[in-house]
């Protein structure tokens, strides 16, 4: 009986939280279907059996899938939800062609199903089309401004494509919409510097560490930016290459950074390998 | 002291069979219909509309606007400026609009096909509501005139006679005695709870939030389609008037004064330098602003 309780409430923690954990959703489903425990439920049965079909998918159990969704299509026979689950299934399967009908037929009926419609660009994916499935999901953000989901998953699909201008304002799209998260920042930062835009790379760094103390990826791009600014400033000592930047802030930036890199792997417990590694870096830079 | 004198003056004795045949009825036959009107409405209402993705996308376009003015100081300038011109361009020719076609059209909420199915919405909810109480009204009226149904426990000041006593027009009779028809209006208003009871919360057999809903109706005017273009020109203005200060301008200074590599007094000068700058950048964004007036 506690195990049935914690289960069920194991299960509903995920589903908020949005985690996937197949594998733990799967044994958890297993017992509670097993039991004939899923009655218990009531309404809530629904949901459960739909987390339960895509664990099951995610970790190729189909037999479980299966039993998962005959329960749901009984129960709902024309839910688009549902059918829905029925074309993910047939994806599982490598049956990509009847999955996109499956999608193009519920989004005929209801044009704003967000979820088959993401579902259906995830599909284009698979197939290997980017090109269709970036045009969808520009074509999916001119209605749906705000969803960052889809304004990241674009980003990777541009970068794929080595599109780093495209990639670059898809990621100041997120900026806009999440302006304290420094992951956003610190993609966009990486996507500059790939780019040849240093001085800004350097600035959206600078910026990450300011949001998230230490954060090692991005001191080592500021250590990365100053060491090709101060080289270039020497070398041509143009402004327009080193932004507006001093070249006595931009030594002081880097010093910073190698101070900070050399604190975090002197706390942390790594060994004498790695340090050597970084301090032998270091010097490098 | 007259009012206890009064009271077991007036000790009137109903029929038990007022109670039976009376009484419990009334309750009875409101419990029902508020039951029924609950189905009715579930009936009647159907699944709730979904909006069209061009309605969607003409709110989030709007949404655009707005999170690049609360949030814009936070990307490059050349970002800023651009996103700030395509969208303003966007807004004035109405690219978002629903139906781009009209954009001077007044909208007419009678026209519009929504607006008329939200308007029906309201008129079928107060119906259900209205016709059953009016007949169970009537049947009252009808039959049960005149009749005094119970006493109520516990003494009350005259101000509650119309109250309890409706139909019954004698100036001399207890306050707690209830009339028919007050007794109906008492159900009619206490019987939310047993509904909750029966039908669980969010039930729309009471009809009193309708009721409710309907006195400040027009005030808000719900169910009115707002005018996007014209929420577009006011977006357009305000992108247009919103400056730039980008955050990541001073942002090594920052770092370093945060690590402690700089002390915060020569950030201060640092300062003041750029801000001279800022200022002579504003005032040539204002020239540019004057000029594009005047171009308007």
């Amino acid at each position: 009986m506690h195990s049935y309780s914690t289960a069920v409430s194991t299960l509903h923690e995920l589903r908020k939280s949005g985690e996937r954990k197949p594998d733990l959703v799967v044994s958890l489903g297993q017992t509670l279907i097993d039991g004939g425990l899923t009655r218990k439920l009531g309404d809530e049965a629904w949901s459960v059996y739909e987390q339960i079909f895509i664990a099951a998918l995610d970790v190729g159990r189909d037999d479980l899938a299966k039993t998962c969704l005959e329960r749901l299509e009984k129960r709902f026979p024309d839910s688009p939800r549902v059918e829905l689950l029925l074309g993910m299934k047939y994806e599982a399967e490598k049956k990509l062609d009847q999955a996109l009908s499956i999608y193009e037929k519920i989004l005929n009926e209801d044009e704003t199903n967000m979820p088959v419609e993401k579902r259906k660009i995830a599909l284009y994916k698979t197939m290997g089309h980017n090109q269709e499935a970036i045009n969808a999901l520009v074509r999916f953000l001119d209605v749906y401004y705000n969803d960052v989901e889809a304004w990241l998953e674009l980003a990777s699909l541009y970068l794929r494509q080595h599109l780093y201008q495209q990639a670059a304002f898809c990621l100041e799209e997120l900026i806009l919409l999440q302006p304290q998260n420094h992951f956003y920042h610190l993609k966009y930062a990486e996507v500059l510097y790939t780019s040849d835009n240093i001085p800004l790379a350097l600035k959206e760094y600078c910026r990450v560490i300011e949001l998230c103390d230490d954060y090692v990826r991005a001191l080592y791009g500021i250590k990365l930016c100053t060491y090709k600014l101060l080289n270039a400033s020497s070398s041509a000592s143009s402004s327009k290459i080193t932004g507006n930047t001093d070249s006595h802030t931009l030594s002081v930036l880097n010093e910073l950074a190698t101070e900070r890199l050399l604190h975090v792997y002197s706390h942390k417990k790594c060994s004498k390998v790695i340090k050597d590694v970084v301090r032998e870096w270091l010097q490098n830079y | 002291m007259s009012q206890p004198a009064l009271a077991e003056s007036q000790a009137l004795y109903l029929d038990p069979a007022i109670r039976d045949w009376v009484l419990f009825p009334i309750v009875l036959v409101m419990v029902l219909v508020g039951i029924l009107r609950h189905q009715i409405t579930l009936l009647l209402s159907g699944s709730p509309k979904k909006p069209t993705s061009k309605a969607i996308r003409e709110t989030k376009a709007l949404q655009r606007g707005v999170i690049l003015r609360t949030y814009g100081n936070n990307i490059p300038p050349t970002a800023f400026s651009s996103r700030k011109t395509i969208l303003t361009q966007a807004y004035e020719r109405g690219v978002y609009l629903k139906n781009p076609g009209q954009t001077n059209a007044p909208v007419n909420p009678m026209t519009d096909p929504q607006g008329m199915e939200i308007m029906m919405e309201g008129m079928k909810k107060n119906m259900a509501m209205i016709i059953p109480q009016t007949i169970i009204m009537g049947w009252i009226n009808f039959f049960f005139s005149g009749f005094v149904l119970i006493k109520l426990p516990f003494p009350l000041t005259v101000r509650f006679k119309t109250m309890l006593q409706r139909g019954v027009e004698t100036p001399d009779m207890d306050v707690t005695w209830v009339s028919s028809l007050s007794w109906y209006f008492l159900n009619l208003f206490g019987l939310r709870p047993i509904y909750t009871l029966l039908l669980g919360e969010d039930n729309s057999a009471d009809g009193m939030r309708d009721m409710a809903a309907m006195s400040t109706m027009g005030v808000t005017q719900t169910g009115q389609p707002q005018d996007f273009n014209k929420l577009f020109q006011t977006e357009k203005e305000n992108l247009q008037l919103t400056p730039h200060e980008w955050e990541l301008d001073r942002i090594e200074n920052r770092l370093l004064v945060k690590y402690g590599k700089r002390a915060e007094s020569i950030g201060d000068v640092k300062k003041e330098d750029v801000t001279d700058k800022e200022k002579e950048s504003v005032l040539e964004g204002k020239g540019k602003r004057k000029k594009g007036q005047k171009r308007d």
